[in-house]
């Protein structure tokens, strides 16, 4: 699928996965056929409305898929070897100690009742077998690796700002040293300026560290500050995948193109966000075809009947009817 | 955190809690005036008991009766109730209410203590298994028992233990706190005392553990669905870690709260169920007050009961502190 | 979300109401609940028809203390009146002293709840400093101690609106020291209330403050009230049968609290006439636990989030 020659295989490899969760009997997919490779120490933004699946192919990959989620199909490579990602039990090794997890609105993340500088060694004791001296030292250091001063370890979550909080929630998944961290919607509840000082914060300890990153966003404009490269999803599937330079210079898939449109651009001062017209999809019932045809500015006949396949495009990967030349498309007519 | 916070909350507490138990003894006071016959005369063993002229008016210069309601009598009435002057009892001629009530406080302590330990042990440890394993057997067989047993009177749980264990089965005495007669020696009357609580403490424990089932699994179905507990298992933490280091906490601030709240659940229980055994507590206490139309008696017992809810308010309240940082700001 | 659910549409407040009743009998809790609740509320009002007017110890039928037979299905108590009887009679009591007590409660804790909320300031201050006190101290012990002292003003004897006087003053009191929690519940939501454009609205259009709490506010608050409402009939049977049990209860009105403390008194425990100690214990417990299930039920319905009983 990807163009990755390298010998050795990608740190991790998605390949056609599915997840489906189960609504009473009625089994709704949240992500189709997901594939991508990620490679050590890049940095992949995933953006998609909510719904999208984003979040699904994130927790998916980290091992936190809840009870009633069941992969279906496909596999998640981790330095080429599977990983049970529906085995609860079995994940638990792989969590944190490779893959771990900042999540969005940290005040909820954190454990209200418990200090923070606990909450950081907390991995280091039971993931790392530290002793609890050696464990809180980890933690200080770690606190001070996020610019919050190692004596603020004895501060509870609601003594903190929120983008305290947030580093606090850095810091604790720096814990392990992981090679992969998932940053689900990290900046979503912070102000613009704390915001920006957090992806820089993550940006810097990303190349230091030398740590791949995958962050979860709805917000283009968050992935273009620190990511190499971007995923566009949309109904559960992956419809564009290219470097950040090329996507916003050349967006390729419509939606794709209204995403960018919708970065609201003070230089060009317009204020307001244009939405991108008609209703997000229904993941219980899909529309049939590409599922963004109905909100299609470009929309053709035979997107309303035939699925478009993730196919090699340039330098990168787009799933649209527009992109496929005749040729192709006799062949992949039964893809 | 911060001392000052803390002392802050603290002080907010305790006036709370005094100002509670002032109502308190000032609804006995007006109670008391509003019974009819001179307060007096009530005062020195009731309508029936025979004085002479002299002691009454000893008594109203004592009490100072004759002065105005309020404020003097009032604040004389509150400052004898400091004291621990609580007046005497109609039925019991001339004995202190205090005297009467220290007297039989030890035996509704033991039973109640041990009710309530035992209960807040089980019913909290299957409430918060329940709700961790919420839609599970267990779950289902706890929840459908306990709101059973929280809907059922412990006086009659009381009467129904009676009728199979001790009716029935005679493995455990119905009636008292010992046997008459026989049994000496230390061993031999201690076992004996603990054979008679055995069924007490059964009656009062059944009803709170139902209750205490019913919160803790409330509170811990709420907690599992935090986004903290994600954070705990993304951090790979084992079912068994989550449970101890993250949701056990969290799961029991709520259930701090609602004990406090249903206290009165407690007193009820205690005192009908002392009643069906002839305990010989507070709750025995009352029923003999009730029928003899003891007012002195009914409004002691009345205001420890306002001081034990008040106190166990202030423990809940200060444990709530504890466990959790946010409320201490 | 709610802001004009109540009040606003006549079609739709049908479509809503039939909405929250699918969902509200979809919770199993809910069925059981209701079922047993109207066999009550059918039995109750109807004891002479079904069993005969009340017996005393002069028209009593049968032996003392007999076990259930076909003439007695619960057999008969310690001066040989038919327990069935009495039973039934003791649904007619029990069940108006509970729901007279709660419309009570639910009346003084609506209102005091509603001023507090909608004035604020000193007159909120000094009612919640109030309610606090009733919040703290519960029902049964304020009832243990005041219901005495009124019964000896007011004596034991005569009738009062079809009462007796003990039942009379024992719901009078439940009602009056059971309303805190309600009265908070409908402080907090008035508060929210309050603060949205209709109640602005209407004040604009010059309605008073009483017209804007009775015809703005309390429509909105039917929901709260009523999950409440159902909790506080399960607590009020509880207190109610608790003190009657305590002999606080009138003989010739007897309650299932007051029969229960007469088979004490007869010593049915002991004898092991356990039908007589049974039949109103079981009353008890069946209509106190339906109006628990009812009350979660009511809950879950109109807050799926919060719940504090499952």
């Amino acid at each position: 699928m990807t163009s990755s020659s390298q010998e050795k295989p990608p740190l991790l490899d998605v390949k056609g996965l599915s997840v489906d969760y189960g609504l009473k009997g009625v089994p709704s997919r949240a992500i189709d056929s997901v594939s991508f490779a990620l490679r050590a120490g890049e940095a992949v933004g995933l953006v998609g409305e909510s719904g999208s699946g984003k979040t699904t192919t994130a927790m998916a990959i980290a091992g936190l898929l809840s009870p009633n989620a069941r992969v279906s199909k496909g596999e998640v490579r981790y330095r080429g070897e599977q990983l049970p990602i529906d085995d609860d039990a079995s994940m638990r090794p792989h969590r944190w100690s490779e893959t771990s997890v900042v999540f969005q609105g940290a005040m909820n993340a954190l454990n209200p009742v418990h200090r923070i500088i606990k909450q950081i060694a907390e991995p280091c004791m039971l993931k790392l077998g530290m002793s609890r001296g050696e464990a809180t030292a980890r933690a200080r250091e770690l606190l001070e690796l996020v610019g919050i001063p190692a004596d603020r370890g004895s501060a509870y979550p609601h003594e903190l700002s929120g983008g305290m909080r947030q580093r606090v929630m850095i810091a604790m998944a720096l814990a392990c040293r992981p090679s992969i961290i998932i940053g689900d919607e990290p900046t979503t509840a912070l102000d613009v300026i704390t915001q920006a000082q957090i992806l820089k914060l993550l940006g810097e300890l990303r190349s230091r560290l030398g740590l791949a990153l995958i962050l979860i966003t709805h917000d283009l404009s968050v992935v273009a500050e620190c990511c190499d490269r971007v995923m566009i999803m949309y109904a559960g599937r992956i419809v564009e995948d290219g470097t950040v330079a090329e996507i916003f210079a050349q967006p390729k898939h419509p939606y794709t193109r209204l995403l960018i449109e919708s970065i609201p651009n003070p230089a060009s001062g317009k204020k307001m966000i244009r939405p991108i017209p008609g209703d997000p999809p229904n993941l219980v019932n899909r529309p049939s075809g590409c599922a963004f045809h109905p909100r299609c500015p470009s929309v053709m006949a035979v997107c309303a009947t035939e699925v478009p396949s993730l196919d090699q495009f340039g330098r990168g990967r787009v799933a649209c009817h527009l992109y496929r030349s005749s040729q192709e498309d006799k062949v992949a007519v039964h893809a | 955190m911060n001392g000052g916070g803390t002392s802050r909350h603290i002080g907010r507490i305790i006036i709370r809690a005094i100002v509670t138990l002032l109502m308190v003894a000032i609804l006995n006071f007006i109670l008391f005036r509003v019974i009819p016959g001179d307060p007096a005369k009530l005062l020195l063993g009731g309508a029936r008991t025979s004085v002479t002229a002299e002691q009454i008016e000893a008594q109203r210069q004592n009490w100072g009766l004759n002065r105005p309601l309020f404020p003097d009598q009032l604040v004389d009435y509150l400052s004898a109730t400091v004291r621990g002057d609580l007046g005497y009892s109609f039925k019991f001629r001339g004995r202190h209410v205090a005297d009467l009530i220290l007297e039989r406080l030890p035996a509704t302590i033991i039973l109640v203590g041990i009710a309530q330990l035992t209960a807040i042990v089980i019913g909290v440890m299957v409430g918060i298994y329940a709700g961790w394993r919420r839609g599970g057997t267990l779950d289902n067989l706890a929840t459908g028992s306990s709101l059973l047993l929280y809907s059922t009177p412990s006086f009659w749980m009381a009467m129904i233990l009676v009728v199979i264990f001790s009716t029935s089965l005679g493995w455990f005495p119905g009636y008292g706190a010992y046997s008459p007669g026989a049994i000496t020696g230390f061993l031999g009357s201690f076992l004996d005392y603990l054979r008679h609580l055995t069924l007490p403490v059964t009656a009062v424990a059944l009803g709170l553990i139902g209750q205490y089932v019913v919160v803790a699994r409330a509170a811990m179905s709420d907690v599992v669905t935090e986004d903290y507990m994600v954070t705990a298992r993304a951090k790979g933490l084992t079912g068994g870690q989550m449970l101890m280091r993250h949701a056990f906490r969290n799961a029991m601030l709520p259930v701090v709260t609602l004990i406090t709240l249903n206290l009165g659940y407690v007193v009820a229980g205690a005192i009908t169920v002392e009643a069906v055994f002839a305990w010989p507590g507070i709750g025995g206490l009352t029923v003999e007050a009730l029928n003899a139309r003891d007012y002195p008696v009914l409004q002691g017992i009345f205001l420890l009961l306002g001081a034990s809810i008040v106190v166990a308010n202030l423990v809940a309240d200060l444990a709530y502190g504890l466990l959790d940082p946010r409320v201490r700001q | 979300m709610s802001e004009s659910t109540v009040r606003y549409s006549q079609r739709g407040g049908a479509r809503a109401m039939k909405g929250f009743l699918r969902q509200f009998l979809s919770y199993g809790g809910a069925q059981v609940g209701l079922v047993c609740l109207v066999f009550f509320l059918v039995v109750a009002p109807i004891p002479n028809i079904l069993v005969g007017p009340l017996q005393t110890a002069i028209n009593a039928t049968g032996d003392f203390l007999a076990p259930p037979s076909g003439e007695h299905l619960l057999g008969t108590d310690e001066v040989g009146r038919d327990v069935l009887n009495l039973v039934v009679h003791g649904a007619r009591i029990s069940l108006t002293i509970a729901l007279l007590a709660t419309v009570i409660s639910l009346i003084v804790g609506t209102t005091v709840g509603i001023t507090a909320g909608y004035y604020g300031g000193r007159v909120d201050v000094w009612l919640m400093r109030l309610t606090d006190f009733f919040f703290v101290m519960p029902s049964f012990v304020l009832a243990l101690v005041i219901t005495p002292v009124v019964l000896e003003v007011m004596g034991r004897g005569g009738e009062i609106l079809g009462f007796r006087p003990s039942p009379f003053v024992i719901l009078v009191v439940i009602g009056l020291t059971s309303w805190a929690f309600v009265a908070r519940i409908v402080r907090s939501q008035t508060l929210s209330l309050k603060e949205r454009t209709f109640i602005d609205r209407a004040r604009v259009a010059g309605s008073s403050n009483f017209s804007i709490m009775v015809r703005h506010i309390l429509p909105n608050l039917v929901p709260q009230i009523a999950a409440n409402g159902a909790l506080v009939v399960a607590g009020a049977i509880y207190v109610e049968t608790s003190l009657s049990f305590l002999g606080l209860g009138d003989p010739l009105q007897p309650s299932w609290g007051t029969l229960l403390s007469l088979a004490q008194r007869a010593g049915a425990a002991s004898a092991g006439a356990w039908w007589y100690l049974g039949a109103p214990g079981v009353c008890v417990l069946t209509v106190s636990l339906s109006f628990v299930l009812i009350g979660n039920a009511l809950d879950d319905t109109f807050n799926p989030r919060r719940r504090v009983i499952p």
